[in-house]
């Protein structure tokens, strides 16, 4: 091998190959040894956590009852080292608790000076880093780094940015909404469900107004992506959002996302133009509504829909016929043997069955 | 120009083989360690994912069975204890000669059901429904047997009620989150067609009620190397082709697919040997030729758990298998190949595919022929020679231990140092004997493809039950 990587007179694709082996064989050793290495960091750094855990978690239990535990407790000696594990668990027992306790837990954090670590925390480059800054600044209410936090909202990393979006909520929630909300159809790549969360914990008193706003203002489809979220706001402002919307918007996706959020009986003869709609998803939306709020003279409409050439428009229409209060086991007996629809019979049978009433 | 000459100019076409074969696998490590970092910044943003359940997308889980008596009790059982708020559970029991049906019947108290049941993509004919009693979101289909897979899928396509469905074979072990970490494609992109998760082996794990218990490593070297393989093969294999949006396969163990997507492009191939590939590709040249935005996702989080062949029979069977599959799906959709319209799917995924997973085999074999001919023949410089050979193996070497790197990197799942070093050890020998008889393997299926073989419902021999074995 040695011959072939230095006598003058070797070809040269064969010299080329014989550093490649050797290359080859070098990154397959410092590969095995990064992860050997990796393996070793891990298993350090869970100890290092278990120990920091064990000694801090007593000391965070007793200041969570506490305020004046708080303020007086012996804090544990906090190695330079350490000082992110703490944050973790810091962000982790904040992320669980509310009220008097999250005060506990910020009088605490102010006397380990955790204010400072995250500032710190938040000039290094690592997302991580970063992302457990905000989180830690945000837990802690500090106004101060408002303006550098809401920079952050526009990262292109989704991670960091809907975090620095919670980090916002958790320091003034009034002023977060009014800027989040608008943003929320714009983030399309932030979790639904952190949105929704998030949404909650400002409350509907906060969240109604702007969102009624957003969605309003919005075109057609960011006001289906933001409908998602109406049912966070409050019951009437979803009920005034949703009717007027049914009345005014032609987009069958806008109608039928509003359908779904329609609880009172306000605009029946729109609502029964709907199941006639040539989307079939928005006579299905129509046919399950009226399942919720149909009346006697509503039966002919839905059994029309059960001749529908759309399964789930038939199949919504048969749930919501067996749903319908009025109409006893005889009366749906009645009705499913007067329709000469073999389609229209089996849907029946099935929604009869789902109930208990084969 | 002597044989001799004819002979030594072939091992240029070798050479570039090799050059290829390796720059397009590396290649994909790259793409594979980018995007698993990029996943994984972004992972922790999901967890606690449900806290507004309606805004999940509801899941159908179709699971096929075919004689699935011994492990169907505890893999329903284990499939309705799933993380995930709205989801219902269609197990279709292909016609099964044994007594997988009154198993079901007997457990769940499943009753028969009036279902109006709607045949939008073709199977074989419904003998009837059922509902069980105790949990209403269980339903089994049971159907006239269809000869394969795909029949009985799309059996249970034609009874799925929710936008999106999810295959899952009897046999496999799923993570109890896997449908909430597999649907974060379809939320994060609506174009998303159809997403894949990672497989892995579970021979050698705990299993308790369904349930991965104990992460461990088969003792046998057969499962043993396939745990590397595996490794391989969804680490960089799958992510490295899934940023282009050019990801052929979805495992039929375990893959999620937007419905009505998959109703209009006729559902699964009950002819297709290899029904998960075929399928794959079928959305691919279908979504391109209407011109329509799509995606097909790949998420590298550990989702599945499967029994992997422990005979050379067993892997013997499913090596042609696949090979066969591979074969018969590029041919079905060859309008892909170097298509103007294709992107990266005719132009690099199709042609890699084509070139060194289908026929790679021949070019392997031949180049394991040439070589004992030429050193017969006197022909062989053998410093070269050893040269070359080591080269290679230690690629492959390479190869491995950048995908064991990869998971220690994200998911580190095999716990103890004893399993890296069983794992570091297995890369190595796997280049001795087992990747040559692997080639063989292959180049057999794909003589079989070439014959026109029949395909049928194959199962493994498995060493244990999913039902409870450590």
């Amino acid at each position: 091998m040695l011959d072939l990587l230095l006598l003058p007179d070797s070809d040269g694709a064969v010299r080329f190959a014989a550093w490649t082996m050797v290359c080859v064989a070098v990154l397959v050793v410092v590969l095995f040894l990064y992860t050997i290495g990796l393996r070793t960091a891990t298993v350090i750094g869970a100890e290092r956590q278990r120990r920091l855990n064990e000694e801090w978690r007593a000391v965070l239990a007793t200041v969570l009852l506490s305020e004046q535990e708080a303020r007086t407790i012996k804090l544990p000696v906090l190695p330079r080292h350490q000082r992110i594990n703490l944050l973790e668990l810091w962000n982790r027992t904040r992320d669980t608790v509310q009220g008097s306790a999250a005060d506990n837990l910020r009088i605490m954090g102010d006397r380990i000076g955790i204010i400072s670590i995250a500032e710190r925390l938040l000039r290094r480059r690592q997302l991580q880093s970063q992302i457990l800054a905000v989180q830690t600044l945000g837990h802690m209410a500090h106004e101060e780094s408002w303006d550098h936090i809401a920079a952050l909202t526009g990262s292109q990393h989704m991670a960091l940015s809907i975090t620095a979006a919670g980090a916002l909520v958790d320091i003034d929630p009034q002023r977060a909404v009014q800027m989040l909300v608008p943003l929320i159809a714009k983030r399309r790549d932030w979790p639904r469900t952190r949105v929704s969360r998030m949404l909650r914990s400002i409350g509907s008193g906060l969240v109604s107004e702007p969102l009624y706003r957003a969605v309003r203002s919005a075109d057609d489809t960011d006001r289906v992506y933001l409908l998602q979220f109406a049912q966070l706001a409050e019951h009437d402002i979803v009920d005034a959002l949703a009717a007027e919307l049914i009345r005014e918007s032609k987009n069958p996706d806008v109608l039928a996302a509003a359908l779904k959020l329609v609880s009172g009986r306000d605009d029946i003869p729109r609502l029964l133009s709907l199941t006639q709609h040539d989307a079939s998803f928005v006579r299905m939306q129509a046919a399950r509504l009226l399942g919720r709020i149909g009346q006697p003279e509503h039966v002919p409409v839905l059994e029309s829909l059960l001749h529908d050439s759309h399964w789930w428009v038939r199949y919504r229409a048969a749930q919501a016929i067996a749903s319908l209060p009025f109409l006893g086991p005889n009366a749906l007996r009645a009705l499913r043997e007067r329709q000469q629809d073999l389609y229209a019979r089996d849907i029946l049978e099935q929604a009869y069955s789902e109930v208990g009433m084969a | 120009m002597t044989a001799q000459q004819v002979v030594l100019s072939l091992q240029w076409v070798f050479l570039a083989y090799f050059i290829l074969i390796n720059l397009g696998y590396l290649a994909q490590n790259v793409i594979a360690a980018l995007g698993i970092r990029r996943y994984l910044q972004t992972a922790d943003q999901y967890a606690g994912e449900g806290a507004f359940s309606s805004l999940d997308v509801p899941i159908s889980i179709i699971v096929p069975a075919y004689n699935e008596s011994v492990a169907i009790v505890t893999a329903v059982k284990a499939m309705l204890q799933l993380e995930y708020p709205d989801f219902e559970l269609v197990v279709v029991n292909d016609g099964s000669k044994d007594d997988t049906l009154q198993k079901l019947i007997d457990e769940f108290n499943m009753r028969p059901f009036p279902e109006a049941y709607r045949k939008r993509v073709p199977c074989q004919e419904i003998n009837g429904m059922y509902r069980s009693a105790l949990n209403s979101r269980l339903r089994v289909v049971d159907k006239i047997n269809g000869g394969s897979k795909a029949d009985a899928i799309n059996a249970g396509l034609n009874a799925c009620r929710y936008p999106l469905i999810c295959v899952v074979d009897a046999d496999s072990v799923l993570q109890t989150d896997s449908l909430r970490r597999v649907v974060r494609p379809f939320l994060e992109d609506s174009t998303t067609v159809a997403v894949g998760g990672t497989v892995r082996i579970a021979n050698g794990c705990t299993v308790r009620s369904g349930f991965l218990e104990k992460v461990g490593l088969p003792r046998g070297f057969l499962p043993l190397v396939q745990v590397v393989e595996y490794l391989r093969a969804f680490l960089f294999g799958r992510m490295g082709w899934a940023p282009m949006n050019a990801l052929l396969i979805i495992s039929g163990a375990f893959g999620v697919f937007h419905k009505e997507t998959l109703v209009e492009v006729g559902g699964f191939n009950p002819d297709a040997v290899g029904e998960d590939m075929e399928l794959v590709l079928r959305l691919h040249r279908i979504m391109k030729q209407q011109r329509r935005p799509y995606r097909i996702a790949f998420i590298p989080d550990p989702v599945c758990w499967t029994d992997a062949p422990e005979t050379f029979r067993d892997l013997r069977s499913q090596r042609v298998r696949w090979q066969h599959g591979l074969g018969q799906a590029l041919f079905l959709n060859r309008w892909l190949m170097f298509n103007p319209r294709g992107g990266a799917v005719s132009w690099l995924a199709v042609p890699f595919y084509l070139l060194f997973e289908l026929f790679g085999p021949i070019i392997e074999v031949a180049g394991y022929l040439f070589f004992i001919l030429c050193g017969i023949m006197g022909w062989l410089a053998w410093p070269e020679a050893l040269l070359f050979l080591s080269l290679a193996i230690a690629l492959g070497v390479l190869l491995s231990t950048s995908s064991i790197l990869l998971e220690e990197l994200s998911f580190h799942m095999y716990p103890r140092f004893r399993h890296l070093m069983l794992l570091y050890l297995v890369a190595i020998l796997e280049n001795f004997g087992y990747r040559q008889l692997t080639a063989l393997w292959r180049m057999q299926g794909l003589y079989r493809w070439l014959r026109g073989g029949k395909h049928e419902w194959k199962t493994i021999s498995r060493s244990t039950s999913l039902s409870d074995r450590n």
